[in-house]
């Protein structure tokens, strides 16, 4: 009976040890006033020139302020920046600094925080992934040889004093003053260069929050910064980032009271959070533009010739958008009416061309039919995405309505993970049209224009995959860049979207809209122009 | 005894070579090149890309990669991960995690499971041994995604009854639900396992003949009975602590359990071969000396195998 007694003391024993874990659970006691949020874990350490994923932009971007700061609606106001004056054609500008910031180490903001962080990160021995950003400034060039210390600085910025300093372009930038609110272009204090990798663990930044705790793949903690008095005024004591690998599982847990916000919707649920009454749910207009690109050397589709701009018309007035938004996005998205967004400054919704994004499927079969009378084509029309993302059900439908409007052979051809169908991409592998989304860094159509159409950023050297080339376009673009001011940028970058209203060198499908779900309970909620809630504003 | 231990041992260092040499000639074969995918849809500098290349020795080829990887790994040194966190470190943040929750599963599948089972293979035919059979057959068939996922929305967004996911830290109950969906699957196998032979022992000669030398019902049971059927079911669940430990990812995932099935998961999306390989490795050494285990607890539950 011996052996019995010890068996069952064994079996209580252990059933001892699991229960006495007891004492342990959960972490969301005492903290009354802290949001906590969903987060995927940050791909880099939470350096800001090498951060360009949500994962650490979420959390990067409450530890940091920039020369400027964007409200909601993405226009741009001083922040660390008294001033930022440009000569007349943006190839010079002169910054000066508000007195007082200081980091949350104690240790001042001066000029040079800003001047020697950005060398640090255009310098390639760095390998910060932000690095390009500062490809306007001169001596960019000069720090991407293949022998360098990693010490070098730019060449075109000057410290002109303790709060001071002088940013001389390679050519003109009117953008500038604007992609200075990136994160990339916040300030670092001296310990960031004796141990950039402790830095990048526990960051130590100006902005509204300072890191308290991050527990890799768990959670990230953040606190007040008690040192801040810019323009953002919190309204809680902290943020708590918890990590996800489900979109899923953190949704339900907005529904169970266990998250407080998520900026997020996962593809199953997106039918009925609207209505879910465990939770409160928004969905507004939001600054991602969703496409599809068509390589400009597709045969048939060779941008610049009659035929290949009928059929990319084609294809595009072929696409019921308001269907699909209605019936797969369940309305989390918008008709488009340009290649920007709504949430983008200059934004126009009267563009010349815009015709050619709305659903005509008489149109659409004559301008196919003109087209084949240059030549015919009688391959099948495929379009590339990933699986990973979700993507399935639009692209199904979206060569669905090709197929049923056109009467053309039409399909999908899905990769299984964003890495693969990135590959393809970029060796230009894809023999169709392939998916592509983007969403802005800083609020300016020249970050959606100039990065995927401007000559320069094609045949690898940028993202425009769709290597289009329009001597056209790239005047405008270049205009824009020297114009005088930022309003009369836009207007420059409101004509330039006419020619690719025109030419589609990708076909336009929808705006993303911001939406996701706070849990009850949680006041303030604010969706901004990069579609995540304005965190600080969140409170109980 | 020592002898067979020591071979046994020794057969685990070509295993574990070849399971780290197969894993990563997998994660290598991966489609997609994951320095490229980490700058997403924005514009790569290829200089930038060429040094984070050169710091993860993605630029070597696949053997040197391997060799060298072998080579720290002897050293205890398991590299870093894109996010710069030591390998290492991590696994040990994960692990206790996971070893909690498979514990856990372990316990609840092990104690119910022979429960039940013994219940039913007593009183086979009975009402309550269709029920347990239904029940059992329900939750084998039934994938543990879609348990994991009904347990959630009902035990905790609509009844408020357990924590919808476990979070970081987690606790007894935080782990409770997990545990369970992790562990009923195992949980129907070993009822049945039991049922059958419970059901098949009782009308053995030996049992007959301890019955009819007038041993009570109970020790008949107990020691006659119990001590034979449970050596598949010893067997059964050895083997599978060592599943539990790896096959832990999807109800990971599930209720965002922050241990090693959740980090693999992770690392396998971001191409990250030397986290992979190691857990991996660990798993692999786990699931050896699980079996070793085993057969040690065969030898002491049938003396035959102990002599033979």
């Amino acid at each position: 009976m011996k052996k019995q007694l010890l068996a069952a003391a064994a079996v209580v024993c252990s059933m001892g040890m699991l229960l006495s874990g007891c004492g342990s659970s959960g972490s969301n006691a005492s903290d009354k006033n802290v949001i906590t949020a969903f987060n995927s874990e940050p791909q880099n350490l939470l350096i800001p020139g090498n951060t360009n994923e949500s994962g650490g932009a979420r959390a990067g971007t409450l530890l940091f302020a920039e020369l400027v700061s964007f409200d909601a609606k993405g226009n741009p106001s001083n922040e660390v920046a008294k001033s930022i004056q440009d000569n007349a054609n943006s190839t010079e500008y002169n910054i000066t600094l508000k007195p007082g910031w200081k980091f949350s180490d104690g240790t001042p903001v001066t000029a040079k925080s800003f001047t020697k962080a950005w060398s640090y990160i255009a310098n390639a021995k760095n390998a910060q992934k932000c690095s390009s950003f500062f490809s306007t400034i001169q001596g960019y060039d000069d720090l991407q040889a293949k022998t360098l210390k990693g010490d070098e600085q730019l060449s075109g910025l000057k410290v002109t004093g303790d709060d001071s300093f002088t940013v001389t372009m390679s050519k003109p930038d009117a953008t500038f003053p604007i992609k200075v609110g990136y994160l990339a272009f916040a300030p670092l204090p001296e310990s960031f260069y004796k141990n950039p990798k402790a830095f990048g663990n526990k960051p130590v930044g100006n902005g509204p929050y300072k890191l308290e705790s991050w527990t890799h793949n768990t959670e990230i903690r953040l606190v007040r910064n008690k040192a801040y008095h810019g323009n953002v005024k919190p309204k809680n004591d902290g943020v708590t980032f918890k990590i996800y690998t489900k979109v899923d599982s953190a949704y339900s847990d907005v529904q169970g009271g266990n998250l407080d916000v998520i900026d997020t919707i996962p593809t199953a649920d997106t039918k009925s959070f609207t209505t879910d009454s465990n939770i409160q749910p928004y969905n507004q207009p939001g600054s991602v533009m969703q496409m599809f690109t068509i390589p400009s050397d597709l045969p048939h589709f060779v941008s610049g010739t009659e035929e290949g701009t009928l059929r990319r018309q084609a294809i595009s007035k072929a696409i019921d958008r308001g269907s699909i938004i209605k019936k797969v996005l369940n309305g989390t998205g918008m008709q488009p009416v340009d290649f920007t967004s709504p949430m983008t400054p200059g934004f126009s919704k009267d563009l010349k061309g815009k015709d050619n994004l709305v659903y005509n499927a008489k149109e659409a079969k004559d301008l196919w039919a003109k087209a084949d009378a240059i030549s015919k084509d009688t391959d099948k029309f495929t379009i590339s995405y990933n699986t990973d993302g979700g993507n399935k059900a639009i692209y199904d439908a979206i060569v669905n309505s090709i197929h049923n409007t056109l009467g053309i052979d039409a399909g999908t051809d899905p990769m299984p993970t964003f890495q693969e169908f990135r590959d393809s991409v970029d060796d230009r592998k894809v023999k169709g049209g392939f998916r592509s989304g983007w969403q802005p860094d800083y609020p300016s159509p020249e970050n959606y224009l100039f990065q995927e159409f401007d000559s320069s950023a094609a045949h690898g050297n940028g993202s425009n995959d769709g290597d289009y080339q329009n001597p056209k376009f790239d005047e405008l673009m270049t205009q824009a860049y020297a114009a005088p001011s930022t309003d009369a940028a836009n207007k420059i970058y409101a004509q330039s979207q006419e020619i690719l209203l025109n030419d589609l060198p990708a076909i336009p499908l929808y705006y993303d809209n911001a939406h996701g779900a706070t849990a009850k309970g949680v006041k303030g909620l604010v969706a901004d122009w990069e579609n995540l809630p304005l965190y600080s504003q969140l409170h109980k | 005894m020592g002898k067979y231990l020591l071979r046994r041992i020794l057969q685990m260092i070509p295993v574990v070579l070849g399971t780290t040499l197969l894993v990563y000639a997998l994660v290598f074969a991966l489609p997609g090149d994951p320095v490229k995918a980490m700058f997403g849809d924005k514009p790569i500098n290829a200089a930038v890309a060429a040094q984070i290349r050169a710091e993860y020795n993605l630029d070597k080829p696949f053997i040197i990669q391997y060799l060298l990887f072998l080579k720290n790994a002897l050293t205890l040194n398991f590299g870093n991960t894109f996010a710069g966190q030591p390998v290492i470190s991590e696994i040990g943040r994960a692990f206790p995690v996971t070893i909690k929750l498979a514990l856990m599963a372990f316990v609840f599948e092990a104690v119910f499971g022979v429960v039940f089972g013994i219940i039913s293979g007593l009183k086979k035919g009975k009402w309550y041994d269709s029920v347990i059979l239904i029940v059992s057959l329900l939750l084998i068939s039934v994938p543990t995604f879609v348990t994991g996922f009904l347990g959630q929305y009902f035990l905790g967004v609509k009844w408020h009854i357990l924590p919808v996911t476990a979070g970081s830290d987690p606790g007894f109950l935080d782990l409770l639900m997990p545990a369970m969906v992790l562990g009923s699957v195992s949980m129907a196998y070993i009822i049945r396992l039991t049922r059958s032979e419970v059901s098949s022992n009782i009308a053995e000669d030996y049992v007959r003949t301890a019955r009819a030398k007038g041993m009570s019902n109970s020790s008949v049971i107990m020691r006659h009975v119990l001590r034979n059927s449970l050596i598949p079911v010893v067997t059964y669940l050895g083997q599978d602590l060592g599943a539990l430990m790896s096959g832990a990812m999807i109800s990971e995932t599930i209720f965002n359990v922050h241990g090693i099935g959740f980090l693999t998961y992770q690392s396998i999306l971001k191409g990250e071969s030397n986290m992979v390989v190691s857990i991996v490795t660990l798993l692999t050494l786990i699931f050896v000396v699980c079996n070793l285990l085993v057969d040690m607890l065969y030898a002491a539950l049938d003396p035959r195998i102990r002599y033979a």
